[in-house]
């Protein structure tokens, strides 16, 4: 009896020790995955299959010393739905496709003018693998034009266009970066309005451009920012500190660079749900170009300069916005969090009082010098 | 019991063996007999303090007075304990019918060693030596307290080594204190040839992979663990003592920490728990990453490893297993090997095997670095005996992570953490961070 019980023990042991050297069904050894840099999402021309996937591979290399040329592969495949895109996707590659390094979802600008990003967004919230701190933007002409492309000045391993979006390449006041989880926040979320960059490319196609975005609602067509006003988002919406302001008025010509920010702002109900918006903006920075040569001691009235240009271009930005009754920066989330629910009017009457607001510009500025030394 | 009748039953106990050697001195009406057993005594001192008096006093009278002032007499209680002190280097002298022990024991190995386990640049580079009595005397000369107790057990029903088990009876841990006696006097092992053997016989546990006690062969640490009121085994013939009880953190702390100055030690101490951590996580991770979660690696990263690994023919975990072998084989070969191979394992072990198995490309680039990563970070865990518990530990980790991805792994370290928790070195808790109830006393004590 001893015996045969040693004899099973030792059995047992020498399964186990062998089973850990079989592989299960969840382990995926790394060089059997392929990973995915990013995905582009157009409108096809097959109305059966309106959904035209595009996803850039990363094609491992063995050494990026040895190859620092960038190297990809790009499938493409229509569906009916999103996920059937993707299934059929991943029969054209014979290894596992692996979302999880997707830096960037680029939408095509046709199949945002077919109001279809909510549909978009759904799978992309789902899917585990799509990580939400992704950035989203609308490409044009399409999304697969601008996934294809490789600027010259791309390195192995890291796609060029990822630096405009994060904070460690560029950081222009021109371009907005919005992540995939504040992008569904700002679908889902009402008072709040999305805003997307728009990637264009350069005619010689060796460069990309993003100085423009697209402001998204639910149910409107969606508004484009000029570079200006996109810039003047960013100053506003304090996403980025530094800005540049042309002051061009009384003989004056001159580029306010602004570097710091501080920005309040208000919204106050006054009867008849008539709203009044009280901006408080105070701006910082130093004059970076001239035409005329400047005096430090007449600052102040550079100061008064550069108030009334920001003013001017501020109070057009937000008349644009009013107008089309967009609502990037919030003002009715604040609303909604500042006033109690039996005292509030419904989003509806707030669209309308919104549309009518009145604005109440207060703008400081604090030249801290005309960038030369005297 | 008469001097005559213990006499022959000594003589008949050496009966056969060449052992004993009976002198007889006999001058001018003095006389006396000498048992000893010729390669235990120190046969100088022999002649310089008992023979060489014997032929210059007047008479037995005066010899007497004279033998029994010696500092090396000792009184004879029992036929046993004779034969035992004999056996130990004790020279018998017999004058009519009294019977005398003089500790005239040759001492070979009471030399101070050099540090070689815990070496140290600050402080004190010497070590104790093989020698119990010379041991004693090293932490007595160094711990001046009148309260330092020093109790002795004979162990081993073989070799009956001597243990002394040492304390400060005013600062030591009564609770453990009996504990580790009741513990010692239980012992009934046929030979017990070092100290660190007391481990295994004291812990009451037959699997226990963390030491209980903490090995040390630094006069300093023992003096600061006796200050620190824990109880210090120390067996004859061993250059290693034993101090218990122990928490984990003990062993992460060398005696240079208090050498250094605060900031340099804080350094030091963190250095060395990132180094545990990066030894028993390592290898995990490493598995679980590029295995189940890629999406953890920056996208760079993630693209070397799976770049790295092109053609490499193991999956993840038998290429971690593999290579952690070589390094386990590698650490226990030049642990064994001669001083003067042991150079050559290295070189070839080391460098011509790390580098030929990846141009085999039998394991990637990045495994070479992670497992030269793990093999330095396993040195800088200070105390020896921890070093080989973690490599079992990383080893577990391993498995789990292999089998479970990264939630194994972390759920691994949590059951890891759960086990040192749960257990407990002779009554106190092993991962105690800090001591409550110490503070406590401490300032009721100020009050």
């Amino acid at each position: 009896m001893q015996k045969t019980t040693n004899k099973t023990r030792v059995f047992i042991l020498l399964i186990l020790s062998m089973l850990t050297l079989l592989s299960g069904c969840e382990f995926k050894d790394i060089d059997k995955v392929t990973f995915i840099s990013m995905i582009g999402i157009d409108q096809s021309d097959n109305s059966d299959k309106p959904f035209k996937v595009t996803v850039k591979l990363y094609v491992p290399t063995s050494s990026f010393k040895q190859s620092p040329k960038p190297q990809y592969a790009y499938l493409t495949e229509n569906g009916e739905t999103l996920s059937e895109a993707i299934r059929l996707l991943e029969t054209h590659s014979d290894k596992k496709l692996d979302f999880g390094h997707a830096k960037l979802v680029i939408i095509g600008e046709e199949l945002l003018k077919a109001n279809k990003e909510k549909e978009i967004l759904d799978l992309l919230i789902r899917r585990p693998d799509i990580q939400l701190i992704s950035w989203v933007a609308i490409g044009r002409p399409n999304a697969e034009e601008i996934i294809k492309m490789v600027p010259k000045s791309e390195t192995a391993a890291y796609p060029a266009i990822f630096n405009y979006f994060d904070d460690n390449g560029t950081e222009s006041p021109y371009s907005v970066s919005t992540f995939l989880f504040d992008f569904r926040r700002r679908m889902v979320e009402s008072g709040i309005d999305a805003i997307l960059p728009i990637i264009e490319m350069e005619q010689e196609e060796s460069q990309f451009k993003i100085n423009k975005a697209y402001i998204l609602a639910d149910g409107k067509k969606p508004h484009e920012l000029s570079s200006h006003n996109t810039m003047l988002y960013n100053l506003l919406s304090m996403n980025i500190d530094i800005g540049d302001l042309i002051v061009n008025e009384e003989g004056h010509s001159f580029i306010a660079k602004i570097d710091t920010i501080k920005s309040k702002y208000k919204v106050k109900v006054q009867n008849d749900n008539q709203v009044r918006l009280d901006l408080d903006i105070k701006l910082f920075g130093y004059v970076s170009e001239s035409k005329q040569s400047m005096q430090t001691k007449s600052l102040p009235k550079y100061n008064q300069l550069l108030e009334a240009e920001a003013k001017k271009s501020i109070t057009d930005f937000f008349t644009e916005m009013l107008e089309a009754g967009y609502d990037p920066l919030g003002f009715g989330l604040k609303y909604k969090a500042t006033t109690l629910p039996n005292q509030r009017m419904s989003m509806e009457e707030w669209q309308d009082a919104y549309k009518n607001a009145e604005i109440n510009l207060n703008i400081t500025s604090g030249l801290k010098s005309t960038g030369t030394i005297q | 019991m008469s001097s005559q009748e213990m006499l022959r039953w000594i003589n008949e106990q050496f009966k056969g063996t060449n052992q004993l050697t009976e002198k007889t001195l006999d001058y001018e009406n003095k006389y006396i007999v000498l048992f000893y057993v010729k390669s235990m005594i120190d046969k100088a001192l022999l002649q310089k303090i008992i023979i060489k008096p014997f032929f210059e006093m007047a008479n037995e009278h005066q010899l007497r007075s004279y033998l029994l002032a010696l500092p090396q007499f000792q009184k004879v209680e029992s036929k046993e304990q004779l034969l035992f002190e004999i056996t130990n280097g004790y020279t018998l002298v017999v004058i009519q019918d009294d019977l005398f022990l003089f500790d005239l024991k040759l001492s070979k190995n009471d030399q101070v060693n050099t540090t070689t386990v815990e070496t140290t640049i600050h402080g004190s580079q010497l070590a104790l030596s093989d020698n119990l009595l010379t041991n004693i005397n090293v932490i007595r000369s160094t711990y001046h307290e009148p309260s330092l107790v020093t109790e002795f057990f004979t162990k081993g029903g073989a070799n009956k080594q001597k243990v002394a088990m040492i304390y400060d009876k005013e600062k030591v841990n009564k609770d453990v204190l009996n504990i580790i006696r009741k513990r010692l006097q239980s012992v009934d092992k046929q030979v017990i040839s070092a100290t660190t053997q007391l481990n295994n016989f004291l812990n009451n546990k037959r699997f226990s992979l963390f030491p209980q006690m903490i090995m040390t062969e630094r006069p300093d640490r023992i003096i600061y663990n006796i200050a620190g009121g824990k109880v210090i085994l120390l067996e004859d013939g061993n250059p290693q003592s034993l101090a218990a009880p122990v928490v984990f953190f003990d062993f992460m702390t060398t005696m240079e920490d208090n050498y250094h100055t605060l900031l340099v030690s804080i350094f030091l101490k963190t250095l060395r728990y990132v180094g545990l951590f990066i030894s028993l996580l390592l290898p995990g991770l490493y598995v679980g990453v590029t295995s189940y979660s890629p999406e953890v690696f920056r996208t760079e990263l993630a693209l070397t490893v799976a770049g790295s690994r092109i053609g490499v023919p193991f999956s993840s975990f038998v290429e971690v297993l593999f290579m952690l072998f070589f390094m386990e084989l590698l650490l226990e070969a030049s642990i064994r090997l001669p001083k003067v191979v042991s150079a050559t394992a290295t070189t070839v072990g080391g460098l011509i095997l790390g580098t030929a198995v990846t141009e085999a490309s039998l394991s990637s680039n990045i495994m070479v670095i992670i497992v030269s990563a793990v093999a330095i970070s396993t040195f800088v865990i200070p105390v020896n005996e921890m070093a080989f518990s973690i490599r079992i530990v990383r080893f577990l980790l391993l498995v789990i992570a292999s089998l479970f991805g990264l939630a194994g792994l972390a759920l691994g370290l949590f059951v890891l953490i759960m086990y040192l928790v749960s257990i407990s070195s002779f009554g106190e808790p092993y991962l105690r961070f800090y001591n409550f109830q110490k503070q406590k006393e401490r300032t009721e004590e100020h009050i």
